[in-house]
């Protein structure tokens, strides 16, 4: 099902770059936004990477910079429309978005060289190199989720009329969370095409877009340590459990469904609050709050 | 005392059935008005009528003497009309002092790239809001519980939460959506203290609810709503002992 | 040329208003977008094949083990997909990743069932049989599926409009907690609509394998989508709005086929879906849609 690796590729690299991925799909499904675009993003990154290196000769480094710049500004223009649904409907819409990038990597042979996908890239990202940016988007994104910007997509998620009766611009939010999540998607294309020497269209089609799916339902979507553990785990587990290679995809579609229905938030997200809960329960324990004793006998004079 | 919120002969119809019809009421600033009625009334449109959420199909609102009849409902919010909501959506995965401070938004001044690169002005601001917000904690008795799970606690204390919040925003109205429904008269009791206090700062607060014997002592001016018609208006103790209104409670 | 192209791209479109109309009854009942739908189209196309390859059962038994099969898996996704969801209150997110989920599953045990080939027909499962009409070769097949998706359109109005069962269908779906109040049980009506819109997607697997001569597992998806344009454009609960569209769709499609290329045809579909989407959320006939942006209503 997927094939986002060859088998050059080590798993910690695999792991770095779908975590950036998962990133990617946290960052929207925080903000409410149902966009399952990422993967169509990530094509747009990578072939926009590999091809500046192929063909053009380009620095793959910088090749990967306007890859995830091609990200950033598609999934701008696609916000403007996009912003305007909800549910469902942004989730098909963006599907739509995959298949039509898929469709055009498959046909534009000229371009995109068809199925037979662009080969022999440079080798130019090393794990180290990807460890860096993978810490740096980790901490950008927690700095962002943990003060005001992060308050307001948690209130636009959870309830966008709130939202609004607190001031709260929804359509500015959920912009910028669709603008991010393009540029998280398209660099961790452009990095998966210069540390893996290959892509073909299939990298990137239906069996990606489930899979970013997944890691963030599995790990959580609203914290970032969700996304990451979500993409540990699932890239990790057909390597561990060799078996489960082979049936990848029947093994994802069990587990979307079992966690969605019976451990709806994701392990990280679950494991989060509850610890949270924890460490409180063990300072004061609040007693029920009762009305000042002063005010309450006031009360019940002035009625009797 | 100026009359901050008007309505004046709001009517709303749905498919040809008026679900409130020519409803006309005044909530001056600086006291608590009720709006009551059994259930079904249309109580809860008439507060989505006036903040936004659905149109008029007749009449006027008037926020300051501004007519706000088409004004949409994030352009109400940030003129300072803040609500409460019947079912509480708070943030259960946030603290307490994160959902309190999600109120504050709309008085922001400080950009997004700023507070990401902790800018002065962006830390100065953020230590405002979180003294501010801490101030509201006390008010409402839950400063223990600040970096609480705001899921994890108990039903009043989240109301007590999503009142604080709303409270944030500093409103000219406050629209206080059946504020107390499934407490007990102690709790009940301790929060009507809080309206009171609210009231007396300036704010023009609506308060709906359908029992009767909370709003007794806390309104000073009653409204009763019954099928979407004003079936009595003015002191509570006239109106409690209103016939109409004894009628319409009863045989609802 | 252009009529011929005009009459096979009728035939085919009526079989996606076939299945879109099985999926926007769910939708209509259930307020849920059932994502796993192509899968169940599939597995009716895979279990007509089956008996017609393994049992040589004639064409008309297969359609019916075609129904039968894609009811049973509809009712199984309910059962295992929806239901304890509905149980627990979840929200629409919860129920689109959930049948994603399944939809994997589906996927991938057809695919190791069928080792990833594309299977066929047997070449004389149908009676080859042409006429000749208005200088257009119309297939014996081709009269039959229209013939079918009458019945099925006729015999669906009939059961919603005219039976107490089509009441209750219809009661819940305008209101369900009033008709919990009014004593009827959500539990089989939801099932009954799981197993009438899986039966016509079954059915429309079977049609459209003989079609196009080809039965594979991934056959599901590209239905599903279409499906989505479909109902967009013929707006969501409208039968003959369903079928209109689909029409529409088949056509589109064909025309594409003919006269550019099957690649680009797919890629035409896909860009529809999205401009329709954006542009008309409720559709040419339906009502409008769940929440979109906070606004005066």
């Amino acid at each position: 099902m997927i094939n986002f690796f060859n088998t050059y590729q080590s798993l910690l690299d695999h792991i770095l770059v779908n975590m950036l991925l998962a990133a990617s799909q946290y960052v929207v499904l925080r903000a409410g936004v149902f966009s399952l675009g990422s993967a169509g993003f990530a094509a747009l990154g990578a072939y926009c990477t590999a091809l500046l290196t192929t063909k053009l000769g380009w620095n793959p480094w910088l090749s990967v910079v306007v890859g995830m710049m091609l990200g950033t500004l598609v999934s701008a223009l696609l916000a403007l429309p996009l912003s305007r649904l909800r549910g469902v409907f942004q989730a098909v819409a963006t599907l739509a978005f995959v298949q039509i990038v898929l469709s055009a990597t498959q046909n534009w042979v000229a371009l995109t060289n068809g199925p037979m996908g662009v080969n022999s890239i440079p080798h130019a990202a090393g794990t180290a190199s990807l460890l860096l940016i993978v810490v740096a988007v980790v901490v950008f994104l927690v700095m962002m989720g943990r003060y005001s910007f992060g308050r307001a997509l948690d209130v636009i998620r959870e309830d966008e009329t709130v939202a609004v009766s607190l001031g709260i611009s929804v359509p500015y939010y959920h912009r910028i969370a669709f603008v991010l999540s393009g540029a998280l998607a398209g660099l961790s294309g452009g990095l998966h095409a210069i540390s893996s020497y290959s892509i073909t269209p299939q990298d990137y089609g239906f069996g990606l877009l489930v899979a970013a799916l997944a890691m963030v339902v599995l790990g959580g979507r609203t914290t970032v340590w969700g996304a990451l553990v979500g993409a540990l785990v699932l890239t990790s587990l057909p390597e561990v459990f060799r078996v489960f290679a082979d049936y990848r995809a029947v093994v994802q579609g069990l587990l979307l469904m079992l966690v969605i229905i019976y451990l709806p938030r994701g392990l990280a997200d679950t494991v989060i609050a509850h610890l949270k809960d924890r460490r409180l329960r063990r300072t004061a324990a609040p007693p029920v709050i009762a009305a000042p004793v002063g005010v309450l006998t006031a009360q019940t004079r002035s009625r009797s | 005392m100026s009359t901050t919120l008007v309505l004046e002969n709001v009517t709303r119809h749905f498919g040809g059935v008026p679900a409130v019809d020519g409803v006309s009421l005044e909530v001056p600033a600086g006291q608590i008005t009720g709006l009551i009625g059994p259930n079904g009334a249309g109580k809860t449109t008439v507060v989505n009528l006036i903040t936004g959420i659905l149109h008029l199909t007749q009449g006027r609102v008037l926020l300051d003497g501004q007519d706000v009849s088409k004004t949409e409902a994030p352009d109400l919010a940030r003129a300072g009309v803040a609500r409460t909501f019947q079912n509480i959506r708070l943030v259960p995965d946030a603290s307490v002092l994160d959902n309190v401070l999600a109120g504050f938004h709309r008085h922001e001044k400080t950009g997004l790239w700023a507070n990401l690169l902790g800018l002065p002005s962006a830390r100065a601001e953020a230590r405002q809001m979180r003294g501010g917000a801490m101030q509201l904690l006390e008010r409402f008795g839950m400063t223990e519980l600040a970096e609480h799970r705001a899921g994890a606690l108990s039903y009043g204390h989240q109301r007590r939460i999503e009142m604080m919040r709303a409270l944030a925003s500093r409103p000219k109205v406050l629209l206080l959506d059946e504020p107390v429904a499934g407490m007990n008269d102690a709790e009940a009791e301790s929060l009507a203290h809080i309206f009171r206090k609210v009231a007396a700062d300036g704010v023009a607060v609506l308060l709906i609810e359908h029992n009767m014997r909370f709003v007794m002592s806390l309104c000073s001016r009653l409204y009763v709503l019954a099928s979407g018609r004003l079936i009595a208006q003015g002191e509570p103790d006239a109106v409690g002992r209103d016939p109409v209104v004894v009628e319409a409670y009863l045989g609802a | 040329m252009l009529m011929q192209q005009l009459l096979n791209g009728i035939v085919v479109g009526s079989v996606y208003g076939l299945f879109a109309l099985g999926f926007t009854l769910l939708f209509g009942v259930n307020h849920i977008m059932n994502m796993a739908h192509g899968s169940v189209f599939m597995w009716g196309a895979f279990a007509g094949l089956f008996a017609v390859l393994q049992f040589d059962a004639p064409i008309y038994v297969a359609l019916l083990i075609g129904m039968l099969a894609g009811g049973a898996v509809s009712v199984l996704l309910d059962l295992v997909a929806f239901r304890p969801l509905r149980r627990r209150g979840g929200p629409e997110f919860s129920a689109i990743v959930s049948s994603i989920g399944a939809d994997l599953v589906l996927i991938s045990i057809a695919q190791k069932l069928s080792n990833t080939a594309v299977m066929r027909f047997p070449f004389d499962a149908f009676p080859v049989i042409f006429f000749s009409f208005m200088g257009m070769r119309v297939q014996l097949l081709q009269l039959v599926i229209m013939a079918l998706v009458v019945i099925m359109v006729v015999g669906l109005v009939w059961y919603l409009y005219r039976t107490s069962f089509g009441l209750r269908i219809r009661s819940v779906a305008y209101a369900e907690q009033t008709s919990r109040l009014l004593g009827i049980n959500p539990g089989p009506v939801n099932m009954q609509v799981f197993f009438i819109s899986g039966a016509l997607a079954g059915m429309a697997g079977v049609l459209i394998g003989l079609v196009f001569n080809s039965v594979h597992f991934a056959m599901g998806e590209p239905l599903l989508l279409r499906a989505f344009v479909i109902i967009i454009i013929g707006g969501l609960g409208s039968i003959p709005g369903a079928l209109i569209a689909g029409m529409v769709i088949g056509i589109v499609q064909t025309l594409s086929v003919a006269y550019i290329s099957s690649g680009v045809a797919e890629a035409i579909v896909f860009l529809a879906l999205f401009v329709v989407i954006v542009l008309k959320p409720t559709g040419l006939f339906g009502q409008p849609t769940a929440a979109m942006r906070v606004q005066r209503a």
